[in-house]
């Protein structure tokens, strides 16, 4: 081997491919508690950030948060909607986290989440013949192989033609979310409707729910499963073992004899799986049925929850729940002190940019 | 010309540079000699301007340097030549000089540099041709591009980084000629290396480091081998290996006509055929690039043969992928423990396993026993020695050598029939080379059979049994060690055709 062959690979930048790149690769070198302290500090940081903006329009940042946090736990009716709102930020969060690990830049949740809902939407709609439990297995089943065949799909393009998983992803995601326009204005829309969207599916495929009262549907226990299974998957089998090698070092798995194509396409699929069922618990469990726009950047809210989660699908978990919360909190607190709701969407996205540049500094002050 | 004077530096609780005082006077080359890891690179970055000291004054010409950014040490006269080029490929020799070199100014007038490329390389012996693209030049041109950057931007004190790691001895002895000349001139050189014969050839003074500090100084004429190695690991280490001689066993691993064309496809082998026996040492010498990662990529089943076939104890293996291989008896230790033979943010068990993860004992219908992993590593860091917090410790967190440790325990631990080695010693402290040595050694006397890649002709010469050159993807007829000639080889490695045709085939 060269000098030049061994200096490859280190110095990329620029493209903002490679930059994602780039910041996935120090978050796999960083290690558990440190990045968790990190984690929390930037969110200290950034709801500290976001409180001198609400004080800036002169509102009590104190109050607000209060009555943030009120709006999430002040009733068990409140709770149960915080927890369905995460729901499918840690279902896709952790498929995009396992992606992450392999180095394979997975962004195509969005699109996943969409053609899943789809899948899920038909069989809830045409398999009225069979019983509730089939009817929503079956449904669930349809959104999870929907979403993975969307996303088996940019993985064989990136290893069959050579396109950037990256770009891919990405562009199948505006194809998927345009799949559901396509069939909301078709055959699977609701005749008479001034909106795009399905009819209202038959009680019997709705998701069971978790707490008589509430909105809670059994979804958050699907989420914590998916956590789980993330989690043994990764350290426990030899399918996780060839994700971190992969991820780690690409030379390294070839080495070490791993197939790096099977690899990609496997989480690939696994990950669009994961998106897919959540996008078919949004269409089961939230709406009932399937209505255009459903899906608010779940898919990329996805990204930034594993990202914040340092990409380990454990703290999908608790990343994805902080996600969800601040959104199912913000407008209690648009209500109670006037701060207008959209006010969540900078802590997510300071949150996430804190996360980032604290994994920056530490990895340079490890690199000297 | 040059004065450091108590430079410290430390970076966290690491102590990099203890106190250490460094003079090079006016046409003097001056040897910095120690182990990786020792100070060097510390303290030329300090130098450099690279980073800062924290405490210590350096004075050059008679000027102070304080806080210096590298723009402003080579304004000064400072030029380093490092150990990985800063060259664009792409481009001439004149637009390399130029780049980023202010005397060029705004219009660019190449023929004028040409010119000055022409006069200063024909002051220096550096025999190079200012048009000519760098990316087709051999590694020592390119070296000497540098060279003539750094004196065209009027470099007083010259600091090359291990100049010579990657030259052939021909090359080597070009470049001495240049330093002597640049010498004569009345420029200040220090000159960075581990390699001990070289720094007695070349230097005027030597300066050997140790754990970030100056643990000896001698003048090259007075100072011996055993000496200078002795000052910079602390204890004797050039004890003569013991080499017992074998009669080697019948041939285990047979390699007929192999050819490999690259995914650009270039020709990268060029029907080798040799046969390796059992309990013997196949050391082949050769320049890097020419050829020799191909061949153990192929042999190891990570690249693919385009031609040709390999047969291992009466297997065909020529199309058998890299596990299989692996479980049939071939081990390898690739050259780059960075990238490719290591997972530095891996734990050390999970390293221990990395080739054979997928099988008993470690893991069974795709589920991972981590108790295998930590008895496998508990039992292999005593065995090698390996000194690691734990088994759970990160690779990166280990020395370079304990590193590589663990890559010789994973891959010799299972007693191969086969075992190919590349560079298994590049970028080791003598001590750990010394490690890795013996353990080649305690597998040939076992029985296994080694082909030995190298760009080191010393280690060639040392370790093989029968020796070969590599260059440009052809090998040479192996020939028992009592019967090389070192010149010749030398020669070999440089691309000069001798008698022996370089492109003759199988053993």
């Amino acid at each position: 081997m060269t000098t030049a062959e061994r200096n490859t690979g280190d110095s990329k930048s620029g493209s903002p491919a490679a930059m994602l790149d780039h910041t996935v690769r120090l978050l796999t070198a960083s290690d558990g508690l440190r990045t968790f302290l990190l984690a929390c500090a930037a969110i200290g940081l950034a709801l500290a950030v976001t409180g001198l903006l609400i004080l800036v329009a002169g509102k009590n940042p104190i109050a607000a948060y209060w009555a943030l946090i009120k709006g999430v736990t002040g009733t068990t009716g409140r709770f149960a909607f915080a927890l369905n709102k995460s729901t499918p930020y840690i279902l896709a969060g952790v498929g995009v986290a396992l992606c992450f690990r392999a180095k394979v830049i997975n962004i195509g949740a969005e699109g996943q989440i969409a053609v899943g809902a789809i899948a899920a939407t038909w069989i809830a709609l045409n398999m009225l013949a069979l019983p509730p439990v089939l009817q929503v297995t079956l449904a669930l089943a349809a959104g999870a192989t929907g979403g993975a065949a969307w996303s088996a799909l940019a993985a064989i393009i990136r290893l069959k033609r050579g396109v950037h998983e990256v770009l891919c992803t990405l562009l199948l995601n505006f194809v998927g979310v345009l799949l559901v326009s396509e069939a909301l204005h078709g055959r699977m829309g609701e005749a008479g409707a001034g909106f795009p969207q399905s009819p209202l599916l038959e009680r019997s495929a709705w998701l069971p729910n978790l707490l008589p009262d509430t909105d809670l549907h059994i979804g958050i226990v699907f989420a914590i499963l998916a956590v789980i299974g993330g989690y043994i998957l990764l350290w426990r089998t030899t399918f996780g073992f060839r994700l971190r090698v992969m991820g780690a070092s690409p030379k390294a798995a070839n080495y070490a004899g791993i197939a790096a194509p099977r690899c990609m396409l496997g989480v690939m699929t696994l990950a669009g799986a994961l998106a897919g069922f959540a996008g078919s618990i949004e269409v089961l469990g939230v709406h009932y049925r399937l209505i255009e726009g459903f899906s608010a950047g779940f898919g990329f809210n996805a990204v930034a929850v594993a990202l914040i989660a340092s990409i380990n699908p454990i703290a999908v978990f608790p990343a994805g729940l902080f996600f969800g919360f601040l959104e199912a909190g913000a407008l209690a607190m648009q209500r109670e002190v006037g701060v207008p709701s959209s006010l969540v969407f900078v802590i997510q996205g300071l949150t996430m940019v804190f996360v980032l540049c604290a994994i920056g500094i530490g990895a340079r002050a490890q690199r000297v | 010309m040059l004065e450091m004077r108590g430079i410290c530096k430390s970076y966290g609780s690491v102590r990099a540079n203890r106190g250490i005082d460094l003079d090079v006077p006016a046409g003097r080359i001056v040897g910095l000699l120690g182990e990786n890891g020792s100070g060097k690179s510390t303290l030329m970055k300090v130098l450099f301007g690279i980073v800062a000291a924290d405490a210590g004054t350096i004075v050059f010409n008679g000027k102070a340097f304080a806080a210096h950014s590298p723009r402003a040490a080579i304004a000064a006269g400072l030029g380093m030549i490092h150990q990985h080029f800063t060259l664009v490929d792409a481009m001439t020799v004149t637009e390399n000089v130029m780049l980023g070199w202010d005397h060029a100014g705004y219009w660019l007038r190449p023929r004028e540099i040409a010119g000055l490329i022409e006069t200063t390389s024909r002051t220096y012996g550096l025999e190079i041709e200012p048009g000519s693209i760098v990316g087709d030049l051999p590694h020592g041109q390119r070296q000497r591009v540098e060279i003539v950057k750094a004196i065209l931007r009027g470099a007083e004190l010259l600091i090359l980084d291990e100049p010579t790691s990657n030259l052939s001895p021909p090359e080597i002895r070009g470049l001495f000629n240049v330093m002597r000349r640049l010498r004569e001139q009345g420029r200040g050189i220090i000159f960075i290396s581990h390699k001990l014969d070289e720094v007695l050839e070349i230097c005027d003074d030597i300066v050997v480091l140790r754990d970030g500090e100056v643990t000896g100084r001698r003048a090259a004429s007075g100072a011996t081998k055993s000496d200078l190695a002795r000052m910079m690991v602390g204890r004797d280490v050039t004890a003569a290996i013991d080499k017992a001689e074998r009669t080697p066993g019948g041939a285990i691993l047979n390699v007929v006509k192999l050819s490999h064309r690259d995914e650009k496809g270039m020709d990268r082998l060029h029907e080798i055929s040799f046969s390796l026996r059992a309990g013997e040492i196949l050391a082949v010498a050769g320049v890097d690039g020419n050829g020799q990662s191909d061949l153990a990529d192929v042999l190891a089943g990570l690249r693919v043969a385009t031609d040709g076939g390999v047969d291992l104890n009466g297997l065909d293996i020529t199309h058998v992928s890299a596990a299989e291989r692996l479980a049939a008896g071939l081990s390898y230790i690739p050259v780059d423990r960075a990238t490719t033979s290591l997972v530095p943010a891996m734990s050390v068990a999970d390293n221990l396993a990395l080739r054979e993860f997928d099988r008993a004992p470690f893991s069974r219908r795709g589920w991972l026993h981590r108790d295998a992993f930590q008895a496998r590593a508990a039992q292999r860091i005593g065995e090698f020695g390996i000194r690691a917090a734990g088994p759970d410790a990160p690779a990166r967190t280990l020395s370079g050598g304990n590193q590589q440790k663990i890559v010789v325990a994973r891959e010799i631990g299972r007693r191969p029939k086969v075992l190919i080695a590349f560079q298994p010693t590049w970028g080791l402290d003598p001590g750990a080379t010394r490690f890795v040595i013996d353990q080649l050694m305690a597998l040939r006397d076992a029985g296994g059979a080694i082909l030995y890649l190298s760009s080191s002709l010393d280690e060639v010469l040392v370790l093989g049994d029968r020796i070969a050159v590599m260059y440009r993807g052809r090998l040479s007829r192996p020939v028992p060690r009592a019967a090389a000639d070192t010149t010749e080889i030398g020669l070999m490695m440089a691309g000069t055709r001798t008698k022996s045709d370089v492109g003759g085939q199988s053993a």
